[in-house]
């Protein structure tokens, strides 16, 4: 329902321009809290150093926006390449590897609201934002066959858990909800 | 520009207001808007630009109806999935009003098409959902010299407000310098 209040104020906005007609919303930020049912407003000014349209601009003309939005985290270690495809298996190769292997254990690393949702049944939850390797009580012989909602966390995960010095790991490629396109039909997707 | 007998049926709640009258009907008339985005934002945007009278709307947006979209993106019905969004929301639009005219741009806004494309209009809407459009949206309304009213949405808060450089107002550069890392920012 959020996009439906700022929407419309969004369309009040364009109508007060044409007519030009009451206070519009320049150098004003209104600010929209559903939860606390609140608006605020912060004044904004027009900044003399911006690059664009401040005193001595720039950009002056349109720019590559991709590589401008491309920003690394600040002081983020990039994890050591692996070959990721070495570690991926697909929905029916990591259950097949699964059902034949003793020593397999199923960790989910999503979070786990999406864990209330759905989730591999015999599944352990060990989620990515507070994944610790050393606490997360698995052991150095297990197989650990690793899964989240697409793909990308679980690997992030197994290169974790490849720089800690576990050796028997897998992912699963396009995650939950791939395995729910091609081997659990009865999973709901999200 | 005039105004047909059934338009005037149509809009006589704003004729009557003053703040509006014949004269202010006849402008919305006139008025070219361009909406960024046909999904959550772009939905009421859209439906209420058209019911109003604005004369001629048109809407960028890339993607189809997916179901997952359908319980805030309320121009948009079951019927419509897998449908481009531009031409969902167009027809729920017209559905609405008939007597105005939407332009539908079925494509990714790219710095090789927006200028062009924001030269067909007085007004920009943004109602995108990424930065790398935010961005390139605000740039081309700089150099196009026209007002951007800009709207965003996270989780349950939202931000509204219109970058008009031109008439002594910040734009989005002034407020947000840098992009955030994109490993921070949600998909």
């Amino acid at each position: 329902m959020l996009p439906g209040v700022v929407g419309l104020i969004q369309a009040t906005e364009v109508i007060k321009l044409i007519l030009e007609g009451g206070v519009p919303l320049i150098g004003r930020l209104l600010l929209y809290d559903a939860m606390k049912m609140n608006f605020k407003e912060v004044r904004v000014r027009k900044d003399p150093e911006c690059v664009l349209c401040g005193d001595n601009p720039s950009v002056t003309e349109l720019i590559d926006y991709k590589a401008f939005c491309d920003v690394p985290l600040p002081g983020a270690e990039l994890p050591e390449d692996i070959d990721e495809a070495a570690y991926g298996l697909s929905p029916q190769e990591f259950k097949d590897a699964m059902d034949q292997d003793p020593n397999a254990v199923l960790v989910d690393v999503r979070e786990t609201f999406e864990w209330d949702i759905c989730h591999i049944e015999g599944a352990q939850l060990l989620p990515l934002s507070s994944f610790d390797p050393v606490k997360s009580g698995l052991g150095p012989d297990d197989s650990i066959y690793l899964y989240c909602y697409k793909g990308k966390r679980g690997m992030l995960a197994l290169k974790e858990l490849k720089n800690a010095g576990f050796k028997n790991l897998k992912n699963l490629n396009g995650g939950i909800d791939l395995w729910a396109e091609e081997v659990d039909f009865d999973m709901p997707q999200y | 520009m005039s105004l047909n007998n059934e338009e005037i049926n149509r809009y006589s709640r704003h004729l009557t207001l003053p703040e509006v009258g014949m004269a202010g009907q006849l402008e919305l008339k006139e008025a070219r808007v361009l909406m960024i985005g046909a999904g959550g934002l772009g939905s009421p945007l859209g439906m209420y630009l058209g019911a109003v009278g604005v004369g001629k709307i048109g809407l960028v947006d890339f993607d189809v109806v997916d179901h997952t979209n359908l319980h805030r993106q309320i121009a948009h019905t079951t019927s419509d999935e897998g449908r481009p969004k531009v031409e969902s929301l167009r027809d729920t639009i017209l559905a609405g009003n008939p007597n105005i005219e939407v332009v539908i741009h079925d494509t990714r806004l790219e710095r090789e098409n927006v200028l062009e494309l924001f030269s067909h209009y007085d007004i920009i809407a943004d109602g995108s959902d990424n930065f790398e459009t935010r961005y390139l949206v605000n740039d081309a309304a700089y150099f196009s010299k026209k007002p951007l009213v800009s709207a965003s949405i996270f989780r349950f808060q939202g931000q509204i407000t219109i970058f008009s450089p031109e008439t002594g107002g910040p734009c989005y550069r002034c407020l947000y310098s840098e992009p955030p890392p994109a490993a921070l920012v949600p998909s």
